[in-house]
């Protein structure tokens, strides 16, 4: 079983294929209207030539995907610790990547691939340029392989071989979580509203933008069409089209969340945490606990009764330049757990259970500028725009419903505003709806700022931000005493032994 | 790597090192003639730019007084500013962090402990070398607002914090290249 990658080696023969449907849909993507449009306006003699040049662009990228996987080479180099990959048909590029400098190691696999029966493995660097490398096609075995190899460190290179060779394949063990259908239409149901909204609403836009572009392709009518939508949208009264939309909204929820966490399964190898989910493309990804910066759970109401809850590991992100697609793949979410799991897990992240610590709670006047700026400023801009314009009065009832929920909402969310701190952990409570909490260690804080405004000093009040290699904690409106003596403390930890938090 | 060789015993807070009693370096004072010298130059392509529309076009004549003064207004504004911002810095190197204070309203400290530099840039800009001034910038893992940018050092002292840091740096991937092993 144990494949050896010290030599070059190519990728499966089969990835001249892959590699030339990718470039085909690529080109195709990019001139899908120009093609549309060459079909429908151009004549029939015309015809057989777009379609000739149709079948050169595929001999063409057949051949560059010939070419590519004869280019495309990659080795492990054991002594230096590094995986090399030779690529390019023009230009000879060489990556060359430190195997303590990787994030994560994924491998998935596309419809295409999974027709095929190849694998395609997708490597996470830290590098601050976020250079990453995919291998398109490789068979299932050499992947699974390669991922052990890349992500076992020095410590587990001097292991024997046969235990590297137990733990290889992973559908022998018993996963530690396995995520029910059931739960994932409870999940389904309750979480998420926001992403499905900003969906809905992109895919209003485009259909729209899209509906244009066609329709002046084949010079139909617009006010034709427009004065059929709004026929449509009379016929309907706002309640049924408000309450087709929810439904709407949450079928796109159930089956986003089916789509992306179908069979989620989570199993524990030697260093790492092995997270497999996805109903057509399945997608599993390795990760080791020690490079989790931030560990956060959700939870709302609905949830609470439903006893599941969401959890999301955060690993380290660098460089801007990283594309939000990637930058999601430092964000492993782990959805519907049970209470119970969630401790299991946590136990297994940190080495220790997971234990609250001294509380801190804000200051009341954290109250003032949500209230001011959110309720005040702006129920006072509409009172008196609607003082001067009568058409606005009958909405003055509206204005205290604001009002009420919004002080409320307000109220919640100082009242959820916490920060925990024992000698092993940080866990910072927030949320109006869903109730988050984030754990890290002292040992991840990257840099520590505090601040003051100067009229809090009389009363001692001040702010702290944690800054992590994945993102910032913040505590707003505290004890600045307090603060200050906090952070002494997390200094007095980060600085007295050189922990190594990737 | 061995997790814990501390005891467990019980910190007196009070007793721990505190960050905010440090007296602070402040920025080198021909670091304000720099500031002055980039204000000035950005102020008078500013008024060009108003010279020119004044001369031009003919709707703004009317309101030349009002423009100059609110002009004026918005240099005064600007070096006060600045002048605020430039008093509240400070800077300080302990011996295993780097503390520095900014701001012109609220007053906000960043410390970044030296275990968690990811790298160091030392820059000179024209200005500065004319002034023999350099400015820090010490990246870390956290992000943009995780960054140092400590600005109107000597030169001399800023190359000498640097290969202070740089030595530090190395020493600390030694020790946890061998906690590793």
């Amino acid at each position: 079983m144990e494949r050896d990658f010290s030599k070059p080696q190519r990728e499966s023969a089969v990835g001249i294929v892959v590699m030339a449907v990718h470039t085909i849909l690529k080109v195709v993507k990019a001139l899908f209207f120009f093609i549309i449009y060459a079909f429908v306006k151009i004549d029939g003699v015309y015809l057989s030539y777009i379609l000739l040049a149709l079948a050169i662009l595929i001999l063409l990228c057949l051949i560059y995907g010939y070419f590519w996987y004869l280019k495309f080479t990659f080795f492990l180099n054991k002594e230096k610790q590094e995986f090399v990959v030779n690529k390019g048909i023009f230009n000879r590029d060489q990556v060359i990547i430190q195997l303590d400098k990787i994030q994560q190691v994924n491998i998935n696999q596309n419809i295409l691939q999974k027709i095929i029966g190849v694998y395609g493995l997708k490597i996470d660097t830290a590098g601050a340029k976020g250079e990453e490398v995919s291998i398109k096609a490789i068979d299932e075995i050499s992947a699974y392989n390669l991922k052990e190899h890349l992500l076992s460190k020095k410590e587990t290179s001097v292991e024997r071989v046969s235990e590297i060779d137990e733990k290889l394949i992973p559908t022998n063990e018993t996963p530690l979580l396995r995520i029910s259908s059931w739960t994932l239409f409870k999940v389904g149901l309750t979480s998420n509203y926001g992403q499905s909204l900003a969906l809905m609403i992109a895919f209003f836009l485009y259909t729209i933008q899209e509906a244009r572009h066609i329709m002046d392709v084949f010079d139909i009518d617009k006010g034709y069409v427009e004065s059929t939508v709004m026929g449509l949208a009379t016929l309907f009264s706002l309640a049924i089209i408000v309450v087709i939309l929810l439904v709407a909204l949450l079928i796109i929820n159930l089956v986003r969340t089916f789509y992306k966490y179908f069979e989620l399964e989570i199993s524990q190898h030697k260093h790492s945490l092995l997270l497999s989910s996805g109903l057509i493309a399945k997608k599993s990804t390795l990760i080791s606990q020690g490079k989790v910066q931030i560990t956060k759970y959700s939870q709302n109401y609905f949830q609470k009764k439903l006893n599941i809850l969401n959890m999301s590991l955060r690993q380290a992100q660098f460089g801007q330049s990283k594309k939000e697609d990637e930058m999601q793949g430092n964000i492993l979410e782990i959805v519907g757990c049970s209470p119970l799991e969630r401790d299991e897990l946590l136990k297994i992240i940190f080495g220790r259970p997971l234990a609250q610590g001294k509380t801190f709670k804000p200051d009341w006047r954290f109250l003032n500028l949500p209230v001011f700026f959110k309720i005040v400023l702006p129920l006072f801009i509409f009172l008196i725009a609607a003082y001067n314009i009568p058409e606005l009065n009958p909405y003055i009832g509206v204005s205290i419903t604001y009002f009420v929920i919004g002080i409320f909402m307000i109220y919640l969310s100082y009242r959820r505003h916490r920060i925990s701190v024992n000698r092993d952990f940080i866990i910072k409570t927030s949320g109006i709806w869903d109730i988050s909490k984030e754990i890290i260690l002292p040992g991840k804080i990257q840099a520590i700022t505090t601040f003051q405004y100067p009229w809090h000093k009389n009363i001692d009040v001040g702010h702290l931000t944690l800054h992590t290699a994945a993102g910032q904690i913040q505590f707003k409106y505290g004890n600045y005493s307090e603060i200050k003596q906090l952070v002494n403390y997390w200094l007095y930890q980060l600085e007295s032994k050189n922990e190594n938090w990737m | 790597m061995p997790i814990n060789t501390f005891t467990n015993e019980e910190i007196d807070l009070d007793s721990l090192p505190k960050y905010e009693e440090i007296s602070l370096n402040k920025p080198h004072s021909d670091y304000w003639k720099i500031i002055c010298i980039n204000l000035f130059i950005c102020l008078v392509i500013g008024g060009i730019a108003i010279g020119l529309a004044l001369t031009f076009f003919t709707w703004v004549k009317p309101y030349a007084i009002v423009i100059c003064f609110m002009y004026l207004l918005v240099i005064f504004f600007l070096f006060v500013i600045f002048w605020i911002s430039f008093k509240k810095r400070g800077y300080a190197i302990r011996t295993r962090d780097v503390i520095y204070k900014s701001g012109i309203i609220a007053e906000s400290t960043t410390i970044v402990p030296l275990n968690r530099i990811q790298h160091i840039e030392l820059n000179e800009g024209i200005f500065s070398r004319m002034f023999k001034l350099g400015t820090l910038q010490i990246f870390t893992a956290g992000g943009q607002t995780g960054h140092l940018h400590i600005a109107g050092i000597p030169i001399e002292e800023a190359k000498s914090i640097r290969d202070l840091l740089l030595n530090k740096l190395e020493s600390i991937q030694d020790t946890i290249v061998k906690q590793e092993l």
